[in-house]
Parts: structure tokens; sequence; C-alpha cells
């Protein structure tokens, strides 16, 4: 990487610090945190998706670098596993603990015995009564953000394939209801019903034909206008598909922003309309400063938003380049 | 008569080298299985000394607690494994059991929420394990297919119609029994925890204090001695299938507990259920599965996280450690079977 690149790189990233900034005041004082002698249990459902493994390593340097000891907890999509970590955990008494996603019905219970222990909880992208401050991306935001993006490529009429096998996760539920929100306003852009359900694992191949079966089943050109899907991993497997069909009319929308599908996104050939970019490693840093500021007696609010930012098919070359380029650094490609 | 004696001779010669060799093998066997066995007492004596908080009570209740539903399912594939014999390719295994217990979840959480009580859930569960036993039974003992294959063709079964039942969604579950499951305490000693002792001490008792569990271990044994004995292979056979579903029915009915839910992805278990029947044998001098074994080798792999996590240990490591102890299991057991098919 030349010099100039890299002062472009600093710029950009410092341009992302000081808009996360903006967003969390109190991260004025983010200097001035400290985690030395304090131990920070982490407990995440899984890493397998970028999002996931970004976040858990955003919470770890950011621990390690205020100071503290992490004691991070994988469970590998397990929920019998998390539930085993947890409970370990509890018994370990560490200051404070953060959990990273998973399912909130088999969670609930053992976050409050958290609290009932007297551990302070937080969270990343997991909205909780047991939990002092959920560190996620404005979902409410982002899903109406990616829905009226997706309506104004349609031309505010046609249809739209929707995945929406994930109902039961809250921040999938957010960005679900926003798009129905947002569709009463546009009558004429309908859903295809059945819905279709993402799965995982095997969320990119199941994706892809679900999507080519419903593309076979309504041939002419213009029946379908988008596909939706409340993550990115099934845009994937739906922008292949629509490309293997030479369907090149139907667009396909996403959140998360995984490198894969920004680049996506940035080639002007492919299918890839939309996606709506957070900052996963930000979100779990930020969590760690709430968890350091309530542990040194500060007030935390129950939520803190890190911003997230809309790639779309003109702005992806000035917009996306800075989330490829902070995956390169973290050596996800 | 000089060649009657030779012959004698070099007979008895043969004997004697081929008794030696056998028992220079049985002796190594030994070393290597005493060895196992001191790895594993190493590894807890290393978590006694070093993980903080190991020892404590609440901890070790917290390891049993855990370690209960992997029990319940790993006692129905032991019995299966007695049942079958324990050749790894020809003899007993049940594949489906992981996928069972997901689907009689599934069966147990949906009718709880449509608002059936407990009694006949736990009863239609029940039923679901066990009839999914009986595929298993049935493609065995009745089609003559390799327990492998069998198996394996019930876990996708089994798992597709857990598949279809939940729309792979978490199906939200409460009821008496459940928060009993989960609050309840006995003696300092959570209703988890009394669930895997109880059901550990009545398998036992069955499979190692009654004529039939010997019957069981005839059949798995020596198959033909055991049909020239008179007894039915066919039908021993057949209940430990059927047994091994009602393993997977009962683990069900914790699995909810402990989640409050019934969720996609019980197939995981598999692989552990498998480590833990296998593990087992170590701890037997023939290297035969027994319950005893299995329940111990159950709380090591129990303790095994747990320890690694105490030690601040990546998680990562624990299947890796996981894996490698099978590997050296089934080395150590398929040359104790050398020794034996040799004499």
């Amino acid at each position: 990487m030349t010099g100039s690149m890299k002062g472009l790189v600093k710029a950009l990233a410092l341009g992302l610090a000081a808009a996360c900034s903006l967003a969390a005041i109190s991260s004025v004082s983010a200097e001035e945190l400290s985690l030395k002698g304090k131990r920070i249990g982490v407990s995440a459902i899984g890493t397998d998706h970028y999002w996931d493994l970004m976040a858990f390593r955003g919470i770890q340097d950011r621990v390690k670098e205020l100071g503290g000891e992490v004691i991070a907890l994988d469970a590998g999509r397990k929920d019998q596993q998390q539930i085993a970590q947890l409970q370990t955990l509890i018994a370990q008494k560490p200051d404070a603990i953060i959990e990273q996603l998973g399912n909130l019905e088999v969670l609930n219970p053992w976050l409050q015995k958290i609290r009932d222990a007297g551990i302070p909880l937080f969270t990343v992208d997991t909205a909780t009564p047991h939990a002092i401050n959920n560190t996620t991306s404005n979902n409410y935001n982002i899903g109406a953000e990616i829905a009226l993006q997706m309506v104004a490529d349609m031309g505010g009429k046609g249809n739209v394939l929707v995945f929406n096998g994930f109902y039961s996760v809250p921040v999938c539920k957010i960005r679900y209801d926003q798009l129905k929100y947002v569709l009463t306003s546009f009558p004429d852009v309908k859903i295809v019903e059945p819905e279709l359900r993402d799965v995982i694992p095997n969320t990119v191949q199941s994706a892809y034909s679900n999507v080519t079966d419903m593309l076979t089943k309504s041939p002419e050109k213009g029946s379908i206008g988008a596909v939706w899907a409340c993550w990115d991993v099934p845009q994937i497997g739906a922008t292949q598909a629509v490309e293997a069909a030479g369907r090149n009319e139907v667009k396909t929308y996403g959140i998360d922003g995984s490198p894969e599908v920004i680049k996506m996104v940035m080639d002007p050939k492919s299918s890839a309309g939309a996606v709506a970019a957070q900052q996963p490693y930000e979100i779990g840093k930020t969590s760690v400063d709430n968890a350091a500021r309530y542990l040194a007696g500060q007030k935390v609010a129950p939520f803190t938003f890190v911003p997230a930012v809309l790639i779309n098919k003109e702005n992806a070359a000035e917009k996306g380049k800075p989330f490829l380029d902070a995956a390169e650094k973290a050596g996800v490609k | 008569m000089s060649a009657t004696t030779l012959h004698t001779e070099a007979g008895a010669s043969d004997e004697t080298r081929a008794t030696g060799k056998s028992a220079g093998r049985r002796f190594a066997t030994l070393v290597v299985r005493l060895g196992a066995i001191a790895a594993f007492a190493a590894i807890m004596a290393y978590f006694v000394v070093f993980a903080p908080g190991f020892t404590s009570t609440f901890n070790l209740i917290n390891v049993v607690e855990q370690s209960a539903i992997l029990g319940v399912l790993a006692y129905g594939m032991t019995s299966v494994i007695i049942g079958g014999g324990s050749d790894v390719t020809e003899g007993g295994i049940d594949l489906s059991i992981a996928a069972n217990m997901g689907l009689c979840a599934a069966v147990y959480a949906t009718l709880l929420s449509m608002g059936c009580g407990d009694f006949l859930s736990v009863l239609a569960a029940i039923a679901v394990g066990m009839a999914v036993g009986a595929l298993n039974a049935l493609a065995v003992v009745g089609l003559g297919i390799l327990p492998l294959l069998a198996t394996l063709a019930v876990l996708n079964v089994a798992a597709g119609m857990e598949l279809t039942l939940t729309q792979n969604t978490v199906v939200g579950a409460s009821s008496p029994l459940l928060a009993f499951l989960v609050s309840g305490s006995f003696l300092g000693i959570s209703a988890l925890a009394w669930a895997l002792i109880v059901f550990s001490a009545i398998i036992i008792a069955i499979i190692h204090g009654t004529a039939f569990g010997l019957r069981l271990y005839a059949v798995g044994g020596h198959p033909e001695a055991a049909r020239a004995a008179g007894l039915s292979v066919p039908f021993y056979v057949s209940f430990t299938y059927v047994l091994s579903g009602f393993c997977a029915a009962v683990a069900s009915v914790l699995t909810v507990s402990r989640l409050s839910a019934s969720t996609p992805g019980s197939g995981e278990l598999l692989l552990s259920v498998l480590a833990a029947a296998l593990l087992g044998t170590v701890f037997s001098r023939r290297f035969v599965p027994t319950m005893g074994g299995t329940l111990l080798s159950v709380l090591f792999i129990g303790l095994l996280a747990n320890g690694f996590q105490l030690l601040n240990v990546s998680s990562y490591w624990v299947n890796g450690v996981q894996g490698a102890l099978i590997l050296l299991v089934v080395a150590i057991t398929s040359f104790a079977r050398g020794s034996e098919g040799s004499r």
C-alpha cells in the first residue's frame, strides 16, 4: 500500500470514527476508560458469520486495550453449549458479562440468572430487559432505508421475494416490520406469498435454490422485481441465482455489509441492488466502553446505536471502500 | 510314532508361541489402557490444582447438570452397542439418537404450546421416540440393513420430520414439569442433576444387575452362541434400539427444560454422544461398553469443557482434545480386538 493510499484510508477511518462519536456523545471520555484488574466474560452464540466474528473480535480487542482480562466463549451455534458456558461463567463471577446474539427465548432465563447473581450484563445486538445496555445498529433506520431504496429501484411497483426465516431474532423482526411499514405507503409493491425461509447453515445454497425455484415459477420478465432478506448471506445466494437465471431486472437487498456483498454492490453488472453496512467491530468495542463506563460508576443509556451506511449502486465506489479496507485490515475477505 | 511325537511337539510349541504372543499383546493393551486412564486422571489433577473454583460443590453440580442430557443419550447409544456388538463398522450403533431427541423435543414443545398438558405431551414425546427406535429396529433386524446405514437413514427421517414440524424455528415452551426441572432442588442438588443420577441408577441396575442385562451382553458379544443357548437375538437387538429411542425422548424433555424451548440443531450432539459411548470402553477391563464407563466419560467430557473455561483456555480446544481422545480409544479398542481375534 502506498503512502498516499494509507493516508486516504486513515482519513476515511477518522471520518468513520467522527461519525461514531457524533452518535455516542459520551465517547468523548473514551480516553480515560480503564478495565485494569477487571475480568469481562464474553459469550457469543457463534462466529461463523462475518458480522458475528467482527463484533466478537471488537469486544475482545477493546477489553485487552483497556487493560482487562477477557474470558471469550464461542458456542459454535449450539444452544446447549452456550447455556453451559453461561452457567459456568456465572460461577466464575466476572466483573461484567457481554452477550452477543442467540435465541432470546433460550437466553432470557439465563440472562435473568446473570442479573440475579449480581453480575452487570451488557448485550450486543440483543434487546433484552435484563441488559444494562444493548449496543447495536439503529435497525429501525436500517430497515426503513433499505426498504425505501428497494421501492425506489423498483419504481414503486412490482413483486418482492422475502426471506423471513428469522423473525424470532429481534433485529430481524424490526427490519421486517419496517419493510412492511414502508410498503403500506406503496400498495403496488407486493410481497410474494408464501415467504421464503432462510436457514443456517447452508444459507447461500438454500437461498440460491429457493430463488431459482421462484424464478422458474414466474418465468416472464418483470414478474419479480426484487429479493429482500434481513441479513446479507441469503442475498449472496439470491444474487447468484438471479444472475444464473439471466433475470437481471431482479435486484437483491440485504443488511450487514459482509465484504463479499459490498463487492457485489460495487460491481455495476451485479444484481445486488443495495446493502446496509453495519460496523460490527465498532459495535463490539462500543459495548465494552459502555461496560467500562458502568464499572467506573458512570450512567449508561439502555441502548447505544452505532451508525450504519446504506451502500447502493450510486454511492458504492465511495461508501463501500472504507468497509472493505476495514475487513482487509482484520484479515477477513 | 516319532512322527506323531514330532507333530505334537510342533503343535505344543505353536500353542506356546501363540499364548506368549497373545499374553504380550494383552500386556501391551493393559499398559495402553492404563495409560489412557492415567491421561484422564492427569487432566483432572491439572484442573484440580490450576483451574480456579473447579472443585467447588457448586461447580461440580453445575457439571453434573450440564451432563444430564448427554448422559441420557449416551446410555441409549451404549445399550445399542452392547446389544449389537461393538464392532465399529458392523456392530450396533444408533446415529439417529440426537436427531430423534430433536424430533421428540419439537413434538413436546409444540404440544405444550398448543395447550396440551404435561402428561399428554410427555407421553407423546416418548411414543414418538420409541416409534423412531422401532423404525431403527425394523431396518436393522427386520430388513437386515447395516446399523450404520439404517440409522443414518432414520437420522434423516427424524431430522426432516422435526423441520417439517417446527419450520426450523424456535418453539418456546413452559409447563409445571419444566419449571420444576429448571428450579427444583433437593439436598442442594438441582432437579436436572437428580434426573441424571436417578436415570443412571436405574439403567445401571437393569443392564448390570439383572439376568436380562447379562443376556444382552451375550447377544452382543457372540450372537451365534446366544442363539444356540436359546436366546432370541432379534428381540434383544430390537429392544436396544427402542430403549435408545426412549432415552432420546427422556433427553428431549430435559433439553426443553434447559433451553425453555425446542430449538433446531440437536443433531450436533451426535458426536459427543458417540464420543461418550466409545470413550467409556476404556474404563472396562475387557474393552466392552458399560453404563458405568459411559457415565464416567460423560462426566469427563463435561469436566473437560468446564476446566478449559475456568482456565480461560479457548473453547475451540475442547473439540480437538475430544477428537484426539476418541482416536486414541478407538485405536486401543481395535488393538485389543486384534488380540482377541488371534486367540
